[in-house]
Formats: C-alpha cells, sequence, structure tokens
C-alpha cells in the first residue's frame, strides 16, 4: 500500500574480522549469526589461515557536509 | 443589462462576476470568522492522516517481521500471532506517587516482575529457541511494543482532534509529528537489528569494557540476572568489570551488581566508573566522548538510584563517560563513529583510574547498554 515512495533503504552493517595468524583485517556483510568477539571458521585472504575472530559489526558512515554551525 | 453592468464600474460581465465572487468569497468571512480556522484544521488533518497511514504501514510491518521471526522458534499448536497481539497490548501500571517514600522498591518491584513475565511469555511462545535467542527476540517484541504504542496515541489524538474541531489539540500533534515521524523510523530499523542480533548504538558501554578486559587473564561470575563482573588486574590496580551477558539482547541489572559489589568488597572500592551512551544535542558530532561526575546510566532510575545510594554511603566517588548519539542512532545499527569511540574510551578510562586511584586499589567499571550482537571476551 504504502512502499514504492516510503521504501527506506535499511542500512546493513559490515562485518568486521581479524586473522588470528596474520593480523589481517578483511569485512564482509554481516551474517545472521554474527557477533562482535566470535570467532569463525573464515578464510583469510592474505595467509589462508582457517580463524577469524569478529572484530567490530558497524554502518559505514558517508561523509556529510559540515555546516558552518558546526 | 447596461445599468447592471455598470455596478462597481464594471464594463464587461466577466469582471462583473469576479468581483461578485470575491465580494460573496469576503462576505463568508464576516459571517463565518472561523471559516479560515476550519480550512486551516481540514489541512492539518489531511497531514496528520498521511504521517498515520505510514506509521499504520511501519507498525504492520514490525508487526508481521516479529511474528515470522518468533514463528522460527515456535511450534505447530502455538498461535504466535495471537500471543504477540497480546503481548503488544499489555500495560504496566507504575507504583502511584502520592507517597512517595519507598517508591523507588515499589518501582523496582513491578519492573522485575513485568521483565519476568514478559520474557516468560516470550519463551512460552517460542519453545525452540536458546536463552540468548530469547532475550533477543524480547528485544524484537518491545520494539514492536514500543512502535504499536506510538500509533495509537498519534491516531488518538487525531480523531479526538478530527471529532471535536478542536485545532489546538490537532496543531500540537502536527508540531510534534516529525519528531514522532524519526523516532517511528528508527523503531523500524531497530526491529531489523534486533530480528538479526546485530550491535546497536547503545551497546557502546559493553563494547567498550569488553574492548578493555579483551586479551586479559580474569575471572567471571554472574553477579545478579543477566550481569557478570570479569575481575582482573591492570597496572597495579584490581578490576571489577561489570557488564550485561551477551550476545542475546540483554541489559542486566548493572545498578545491583554494583550495590552488590561494594556491599562485599567493603572500604577495598575506591572509584566506580561507568560508561555509556548518551543523548547528544542537534548539532553535535555522534561519537564524541564526554567525562563527568555521576552515574551514567539510564532507564526509569531504579539501578542509577541503588549506584547513587550506596556509592554516597560509602563515599566513594561516580566517575562517568558518556559516548554522545542520537535517539535513532541508539537503538539502530551501531555506526562506524560509535564503534570507534568504544576504542578511544578504553584509553581515556586507562588514564583515568591512572590518575586518580592508586595502585592496589580495587575499581568498579561498569558498561551500560544492551548486549545484542556483542559477545563475552
Amino acid at each position: 500500500m504504502i512502499p514504492g515512495k516510503y521504501a527506506e533503504k535499511i542500512p546493513t552493517p559490515l562485518t568486521h574480522m581479524k586473522c588470528l595468524k596474520c593480523g589481517t583485517i578483511n569485512s564482509r556483510p554481516f551474517k545472521e549469526g554474527d557477533y562482535v568477539f566470535k570467532e569463525v571458521e573464515e578464510k583469510c585472504p592474505k595467509c589462508g589461515h582457517n580463524k577469524m575472530r569478529i572484530i567490530g559489526i558497524y554502518v559505514k558512515e558517508e561523509k556529510e557536509k559540515k555546516s558552518k554551525l558546526l | 443589462m447596461a445599468w447592471l453592468l455598470q455596478f462597481a464600474g464594471r464594463t464587461d460581465l466577466l469582471s462583473l462576476l469576479m468581483s461578485l465572487l470575491w465580494f460573496i468569497f469576503m462576505l463568508i468571512f464576516l459571517i463565518y470568522p472561523t471559516f479560515s480556522q476550519k480550512i486551516q484544521l481540514s489541512y492539518m488533518l489531511r497531514d496528520i492522516e498521511r504521517k498515520l497511514l505510514r506509521l499504520k504501514y511501519f507498525r504492520d510491518e514490525v508487526r508481521k517481521r516479529t511474528i515470522q521471526h518468533l514463528n522460527k522458534y515456535s511450534d505447530e499448536n502455538i498461535k504466535v500471532d495471537e500471543g504477540v497481539d497480546r503481548l503488544l497490548g499489555s500495560v504496566v501500571i507504575e507504583p502511584i506517587d502520592r507517597d512517595p517514600y519507598g517508591i523507588m522498591y515499589k518501582l523496582e518491584h513491578i519492573v522485575n516482575t513485568w521483565e519476568e513475565t514478559f520474557e516468560n511469555e516470550v519463551r512460552a511462545l517460542c519453545p525452540k529457541a536458546d536463552e540468548k535467542t530469547v532475550k533477543t527476540l524480547t528485544n524484537l517484541v518491545e520494539v514492536a511494543r514500543g512502535l504499536d504504542y506510538i500509533y495509537r496515541v498519534i491516531r488518538h489524538y487525531y480523531l479526538l482532534g478530527k471529532k471535536t474541531s478542536n485545532i489546538y489539540i490537532v496543531l500540537q500533534v502536527q508540531m510534534i509529528l516529525p519528531q514522532i515521524m524519526e523516532i517511528a523510523k528508527a523503531y523500524r530499523q531497530a526491529s531489523y537489528a534486533f530480528a538479526q542480533g546485530q550491535p546497536i548504538g547503545d551497546g557502546v558501554g559493553v563494547l567498550a569494557v569488553a574492548k578493555l578486559v579483551d586479551g586479559m587473564e580474569k575471572k567471571t561470575y554472574e553477579i545478579a540476572k543477566d550481569t557478570v563482573v570479569q575481575e582482573t588486574l591492570w597496572n597495579g590496580r584490581r578490576l571489577l568489570v561489570l557488564r550485561a551477558k551477551g550476545p542475546g539482547g540483554a541489559v542486566g541489572k548493572p545498578g545491583e551488581g554494583v550495590k552488590k559489589l561494594i556491599e562485599a568488597e567493603g572500604d577495598k572500592i575506591k572509584a566506580v566508573i561507568t560508561i555509556d551512551a548518551g543523548l547528544k544535542l542537534e548539532g553535535e558530532e555522534s561519537g564524541k566522548i564526554v567525562e563527568g561526575i555521576g552515574a551514567a546510566i539510564g532507564g526509569i532510575g531504579v539501578e542509577r538510584y541503588k549506584i547513587e545510594e550506596i556509592s554516597k554511603a560509602k563515599g566513594i566517588p561516580l566517575y562517568a563517560f558518556v559516548i554522545y548519539e542520537s535517539v535513532a542512532e541508539a537503538i539502530t545499527p551501531m555506526k562506524e563513529s560509535i564503534a570507534k569511540a568504544a576504542e578511544m574510551v578504553v584509553e581515556r578510562v586507562k588514564k583515568l583510574i591512572s590518575e586518580k586511584v592508586g595502585e592496589g586499589a580495587t575499581i568498579i567499571v561498569a558498561g551500560i547498554g544492551n548486549t545484542v550482537g556483542i559477545g563475552m571476551t
């Protein structure tokens, strides 16, 4: 009924992971079941190690124009 | 015909008709002085009706999403939609405040009973859900309940203003509606966050204390409902880090936890530090960190009352760290600036401890917030 005009974009957070071996930080779109400090079995793109730790889940912000009042 | 055209000095029929129309129009305002108010009222009612339809859409969408998610963990013989509708319409009656003595403990009793009952109702609707999921689903139903309440209140004032043709009621609703719509949009986004278990802005306090003790050797134990203490040593000081248990959505009982710790430790506690999200003013930057004195903890006041009461009794200073964010940012998926602020707060807390508290002392550091999407370290 209402959507179309009012269909708003829901921001999807990114899951940031750190390789437990080489320390490389990688990110991908959030998946249900992710939580901060969870250890996941995903392959590190740099060293190929298959254990990473989620260090952050947040929405990337777009840079806004700052007004003279700020 | 010519005498008629001479009326008002016109030379043709069309300009005469236009003059007559203007005359009749002005006469209406003379005979019917509230006509302009009626026009204004009908314009305002139409504006409110449009926004009310949008609120209804949000309410229905969040209700549908809540039922869908609860159904995933339910059984075939359980009527989830009826259960959710019952929970959406449930009320909490605050204790009477005519005699305010002892009201905090009465309020605590009602709130505890409410929280326990609400959670048990959700648990009964979702027997297949584990404890962590029940907590997150409870938060989801609370979001749906909040949005339903906003819709019903605005609908009430709209219908009341329409029924009584009272422009003052309608004007007040119209003036506040833009802010209400922003809150409703935030609730809608919050339902996505809770449905999927994403961390929200309000969890920044918990995230900060989790990062504080990450990698340290610590002893973890439960101190109150959904609340844990992580005992560790840092820079010659003993830290008692208190937070709600994640990664399910819980806020715990930090006030009760701080009270029990101080009662158990006695004079060993030299400071209580609280870290929480706070409301920013328009124009302020999200993620800005401010330090202050007092208990940085929101809610209805029961938990804050306990921290203040016990700290005053024992003469323990209260230090607060507040991370600024808007109402919408507090209940929607955590933004990058707020996540980065959690890391910066850790350094500020360490600096404060080093400067204000001597070696060998014990400090309580309480991370306040909703732990949805934030695990234990």
